[in-house]
């Protein structure tokens, strides 16, 4: 790693990471994406191409990264048909074209199935995690061991600060949620068991199977062969058959953990999940007569995601709060995206998602064209960063966000950048206007999602 | 949802989009929407809910007028689009053009060409391949079975809802014809990225006589796809009876939750079109560059945005053949859009996967750039995008046969050559899903009155109505 951009992730356990204000960052993150470039263009293709496209040799102004920031469809450019077909040195050379190393690809492409594949290459040290995206196609997204070692650190000190938990090897982490069973998750994983777990207890193990990057891709490769026409009634009826299995298994999953959870009552809990599932797990709990007076008032939460579709009464995150005796301190938000290896962890006095010093935020207009000039007040537009703590991929991207930035400082005294908790993605804004005699067959393809 | 705030700062630079409720006019601007594509903000009046809905209790006010008449009106309205001096229509092109992607001269081309489906013969001749006797429009027909029972047949008015689509302003023009000769009370849902041309149209006919039947038969509206407050109310049986709805996705599924018995859909689905080429192209230079050519007039119909439009062209030949088709078609899409002087980049999520293949050289190759001037790729098998905006996919295949399985339920129009193989392929086509084989270079017009989306639409249309008359004696 360079010297200019150690600095900046240098700070990730600086008790002012989030007070400096970005004037005085501003030169030294410019000439820190710089020196990244500088290593990065002659490794990662997709960069280089990039950079050749856009005539860009240096990076001198804000200006200069927007036109190297890799959208986040970036990481799902690889044809299905690559899954489908199990052509796994396809997939291989596509990961090399955004990888910052090399991948070998004849070393991890004689496999039977794509959890084979992610397997070998951990084994050769490419940790590539998969966004469980809701729209069908899944990210690919390749990183090193630095990478591993780096979320490590970082999401335990992220957290620390937003929920002001000391990590002390106090607590027992309830997982709600089942989740997606990749490098980047078990990394987290693991480092917030160290960091937070009592280790008189085992480590609380949500029932559900764990959704693998094979079984996201299942899905994938069904709902192509159903648009080819080649998909046959009998392996429709045998996915719908697994869905409605697994599905039993979180039913139940939901009255084994609302169990488990009052019994481990009296210790200090770590409950974590997204809304549909902690909400779930909530009225379990209440349904069995349990809530806030028989819990810890030390405990913490931290929920990822928003609402993913979910519908919930409106109340739904007072009943969880209440319910887990939650206090607003320890309520743990942070804004972060697949994309990025560092997080947003939300104040209190504030409420508002902080930005620290390696995370470069640039907002572009809507079309993710243009850097908006920054402004004195608050403004909103589209979210890209540039994480310069990523090292096996490039650190940066375009979000699908809307975003209301404030480069002033934060009503909870931290200096430094900070995003409102209002944040939306573009795709569910634009709604459903959109109607034309053209289209593809993607409209005929029925409940296979 | 819009603040207050927000529309009191949006009304003043939104452009104004009144609406047209069954023969009157209605203007205001009471809330602010923004256009699907280009971001603008238009004004409208708020929806008067009960002006636009035609009681059971009165017979749909063209009922009883005769479809003669109605054609002859509707002939009348086509010479004022055309009218240079018709202000409506200038109007509305100019509104138009701040709202829709399209560029401004192919919009009025389309609003002018649109125009030329009012004619006499043409709208004659639909009436008449939509129809085994057209006179059921008129009037009770008599008939009698082989048993000797007696009855009347009519194609009674219906009580439609057109949700039109926003890609092509001409489909205004041609939902109006069709809802007047069906004799329906027709509610027009306008889309965002036009909600200008309908009402300029009714305008049109209003100021040729604004008591007609037909103009007190209309009523064209905005509201926001999916939005229950309008839909939920609206979308049932007792107020109409049939719902003309074009997309898919999103647009579909929020009408089909409100389906029901006397509530039916009547879709035109999205649709993705296509082109085979067989090897005779490359018989001579001639026959490379005619096919080219013709290829390249198919992908630039409406500038790729319609469904007639071809995405894909399956290419019989080895990479070296095809890859000179490929260079030839490009050069020919890049001198039609720069001829139309639309150059929209590719959308993001495009670029991104076009520069993947870019990339991946020994598998795909790609002529042009991703800046909206005409993009070429060929590969060996069709690419999983959409391909838009001036992209064509050229697909590698050993035979034309081949090509065949990758024809689908969504695939509308394969452009063909040479014709004389046409007869071979046109079963099988069909069977996979395909409503229309034409001639290569001649996606876009069709033969007056034949089937569109795989049916006979003014025949769905109508509310079939019998009127038993017992056994002859």
């Amino acid at each position: 790693m360079g010297e200019l951009v150690s600095r900046l992730t240098g700070l990730v356990e600086a008790g002012n990471r989030y007070d400096i204000p970005s004037v005085e960052l501003r030169e030294a993150q410019i000439a820190a994406i710089n020196e990244r470039f500088q290593e990065r263009k002659g490794q990662i293709k997709l960069v280089s191409h990039r950079a050749a496209e856009a005539g860009i040799n240096e990076v001198r102004s804000l200006e200069d990264v927007v036109k190297l920031l890799l959208p986040h469809t970036a990481y799902k450019s690889y044809p299905e048909s690559f899954l489908a077909q199990k052509r796994w040195d396809r997939l291989s050379k596509w990961l090399d074209t955004v990888s910052t190393h090399r991948v070998p690809v004849a070393k991890v492409s004689d496999v039977a199935e794509v959890d084979d594949w992610i397997e070998k290459l951990s084994a050769n040290g490419f940790f590539v995690s998969c966004s469980s995206g809701t729209t069908g196609k899944s990210a690919m997204l390749v990183a090193s061991q630095k990478d591993m070692d780096w979320c490590k650190k970082e999401a335990v000190v992220a957290y620390s600060w937003g929920s002001g938990v000391k990590p002390a090897r106090d607590r027992r982490i309830f997982g709600m949620a089942p989740i997606a069973h990749v490098p980047r998750n078990l990394a987290t994983g693991e480092a917030y068991t160290r960091a937070l777990q009592d280790p008189k207890y085992e480590r609380f193990v949500y029932p559900v199977p764990p959704i693998t990057v094979g079984g996201l891709t299942q899905m994938v490769v069904l709902r192509k062969s159903i648009a080819d026409g080649t998909a046959k009634p009998g392996e429709i009826a045998a996915y719908e058959e697994i869905s409605a299995a697994r599905q039993k298994a979180v039913d139940e999953a939901v009255g084994i953990t609302a169990r488990a959870v009052v019994e481990a009552r009296r210790s200090i809990l770590h409950v974590s999940g997204l809304w549909a599932g902690l909400y779930n797990v909530a009225k379990a709990v209440r349904d069995l007569g349990y809530s806030a007076k028989d819990f810890n008032p030390e405990n913490s939460i931290y929920v990822g995601g928003g609402l993913k579709r979910a519908k919930l009464p409106d109340n739904y995150r007072e009943f969880v709060y209440e319910t887990f005796n939650i206090q607003p301190e320890r309520n743990y938000q942070n804004y972060s995206m697949q994309e990025l290896h560092s997080g947003m962890p939300r104040c209190h006095a504030g409420s508002r998602y902080h930005v620290p010093p390696w995370v470069v935020p640039l907002i572009l207009d809507k079309s993710g064209d243009e850097l908006l000039p920054i402004a004195k007040e608050e403004y909103e537009g589209r979210a890209a960063f540039f994480d310069l703590s990523l090292d096996g991929r490039w650190g940066g991207v375009i979000s699908g966000d809307k975003i209301s930035i404030d480069f002033s400082p934060c009503a909870c005294g931290s200096k430094g950048p900070s995003i409102r908790d209002n944040i939306v993605r573009y795709a569910d804004l634009e709604g459903d206007d959109k109607i034309g005699c053209a289209g593809t067959v993607d409209a005929y393809v029925r409940g296979v999602a | 949802m819009n603040s207050v705030v927000d529309i009191k700062k949006n009304a003043a630079t939104a452009v104004s989009a009144p609406f047209f409720a069954r023969g009157e006019l209605v203007e205001g601007s009471d809330a602010v929407h923004r256009s699907r594509d280009l971001g603008v903000n238009f004004a409208t009046p708020k929806i008067n809910l009960d002006r636009i809905v035609h009681p059971r209790t009165e017979v749909p006010p063209l009922l009883n007028v005769p479809l003669a008449e109605i054609i002859d009106f509707l002939v009348e309205t086509g010479q004022r689009l055309i009218d240079p001096n018709n202000a409506l229509v200038q109007d509305c092109v100019e509104r138009m053009s701040s709202t829709h992607i399209l560029p401004r001269a192919v919009l009025e081309n389309q609003v002018k060409g649109a125009a030329a489906y009012l004619d006499k013969r043409l709208l004659n001749t639909v009436v008449e391949r939509n129809f085994p006797d057209p006179k059921a429009l008129d009037q009770w027909i008599p008939q009698q079975d082989y048993t000797g029972r007696r009855s009347f047949v009519r194609a009674f008015a219906p009580r439609l809802i057109h949700v039109l689509p926003g890609n092509s302003p001409g489909v205004a023009v041609k939902s109006i014809a069709q809802g007047a000769m069906v004799k329906a009370v027709n509610l027009f849902k306008m889309s965002s990225s036009d909600p200008f041309t309908t009402v300029a149209i009714l305008r049109t006919m209003a100021a040729i006589d604004p008591n007609h039947a037909i103009v007190k038969s209309m009523s064209a509206v905005y509201w926001r796809g999916g939005d229950s407050a309008v839909e939920q109310v609206l979308y049932r049986p007792q107020y109409f009876d049939k719902i003309v709805a074009w997309g898919g996705g999103d647009a579909i599924n929020n009408v089909v939750k409100y389906l029901g018995p006397g509530f039916q859909l009547v879709s035109f689905d999205p649709k993705t079109s296509i082109s085979m080429v067989g090897r005779e192209a490359f018989a001579s230079e001639d026959t490379l560059k005619a096919a080219a050519d013709l290829a390249s007039a198919d992908v630039m119909v409406l500038n790729q945005e319609a469904c007639v439009a071809s995405r894909f062209i399956y290419v019989e030949g080895d990479h070296e053949k095809v890859d000179r088709f490929c260079q030839v078609l490009h050069k020919r899409i890049v001198e039609r859009a720069a001829a139309s002087g639309d150059s929209r980049p590719l959308e993001m999520d495009l670029r991104e996967q076009i520069e993947t293949m870019m990339m991946m050289d020994d598998e795909y190759r790609v002529w042009g750039k991703t800046d909206g001037r005409g993009c070429v790729i060929r590969s060996d098998e069709p690419v999983e995008f959409h391909p838009i905006n001036k992209t064509a996919n050229v697909v590698s295949v050993p035979s034309l046969d081949e090509a065949v399985k990758y024809v689908n339920v969504a695939t509308q129009t394969v452009g063909f050559y040479p014709f004389n193989r046409m007869a071979d392929y046109r079963d099988r086509l069909a069977s996979g899903g395909a409503q229309r084989i034409v001639h290569l270079g001649e996606a876009g017009p069709s033969t007056i009155g034949n089937p569109h989306d795989a049916m006979y639409p003014l025949h769905r249309f109508v509310h079939w109505m019998a009127h038993e008359d017992g056994c002859v004696p």
